[in-house]
């Protein structure tokens, strides 16, 4: 696995750029919720993909997760899983401001999932010198049994996920969610060229 | 004469990045900070004229720095660099007296611009 591994450079460079996306999908997100959101250091960490099942299976309160693929130039594409929370999901209704009933539990998770997946994956393929171009987001039913079936099929074979743990305040609210990006192995070796790049203007 | 500069981020390549944005004068006078603990302690301990401050940092971060200067009541102009660019914490750095809040990632045009507008050059 050590095509994975990044240089102590390259994951500062790409927690920077991390930063940076994430502070732009919270104000998108603050805009949105009209409110202000708290925004804590994202912390990322990369997954072997044969551990990514046994993991997720780990966090026995994820209930909901949102899934939605993303295609840039030069071989970079992806999958994007939002996973929440038991306890934060039932509050998403109070946070978004809807009416009870005006739109289904399900309906507002993929709304605040694509907005915080499209902005962030959106700024960070500018800061790589990339644009993106998304599939429609759809939310897994009961996660623990399907999980392990829509990561099989998913139509690239995905090699490395990047884990970056978000975590949300919003007002009286503390909001968590895990964003899973899994890669391919040649997105990957791009990923790190581009790091590279940016390290060597410095 | 350039000024004493403070780059408090704790991202090496934001520092990097600010460092490379500054006017060439500047260069040579330059110290770093990793955290707002650190920044703080040379704050206290010499006279920063001009502080580049990260906002989102681990333990006490630019907001915590911007009260501890408050408190402290040093005279040094602070430009805020960060990546959370809600309109809210714009206000709310301004109003901690920082002079101007700068989004990320920096480009040196703008941040030169900023130092002009503040007399700095």
């Amino acid at each position: 696995m050590s095509e994975f591994q990044l240089t102590e450079d390259q994951q500062d460079c790409l927690q920077e750029l991390i930063n940076i996306a994430m502070g732009q999908a919270s104000d998108q997100l603050a805009r949105y919720l009209d409110t202000f959101v708290y925004l804590k250091v994202p912390s990322i960490e990369s997954v072997d993909a044969k551990d990514l099942l046994q993991i997720l299976s780990q966090q026995q309160n994820t209930m909901a997760v949102v899934s939605q693929g993303f295609f840039g130039y030069e071989g970079i594409r992806g999958e994007a899983l939002l996973a929440y929370q038991d306890e934060d999901s039932g509050r998403i209704s109070d946070l978004l401001g809807y009416e009870p009933g005006e739109l289904s539990e399900d309906e507002q998770l993929i709304d605040i999932s694509s907005i915080l997946t499209t902005t962030f994956l959106n700024v960070f393929a500018r800061q790589i010198g990339n644009q993106m171009s998304y599939n429609a987001p759809k939310l897994l039913p009961s996660v623990q049994n399907s999980m392990s079936e829509h990561l099989q099929q998913i139509s690239f074979s995905w090699d490395l996920a990047l884990k970056v743990n978000i975590n949300y305040q919003v007002t009286d609210y503390s909001f968590n969610c895990n964003m899973i990006l899994l890669i391919p192995e040649t997105a990957i070796i791009n990923i790190k060229h581009v790091l590279d790049r940016i390290l060597a203007e410095f | 004469m350039s000024p004493s500069v403070l780059i408090c981020d704790d991202s090496n390549m934001a520092r990097k990045q600010v460092l490379k944005s500054l006017p060439e004068l500047w260069k040579h006078s330059v110290q770093t900070a990793t955290n707002g603990a650190e920044a703080l302690t040379i704050l206290r301990d010499n006279s920063v004229e001009v502080l580049f401050l990260d906002l989102t940092m681990p333990g006490i971060d630019g907001v915590g720095v911007l009260q501890g200067i408050k408190k402290l009541n040093l005279d040094c102009s602070v430009f805020v660099i960060s990546a959370d660019i809600q309109p809210e914490m714009q206000a709310k750095v301004k109003a901690l007296g920082a002079k101007e809040f700068i989004r990320k990632p920096v480009k040196p045009d703008i941040l030169v611009s900023h130092l002009k507008n503040h007399g700095l050059l």
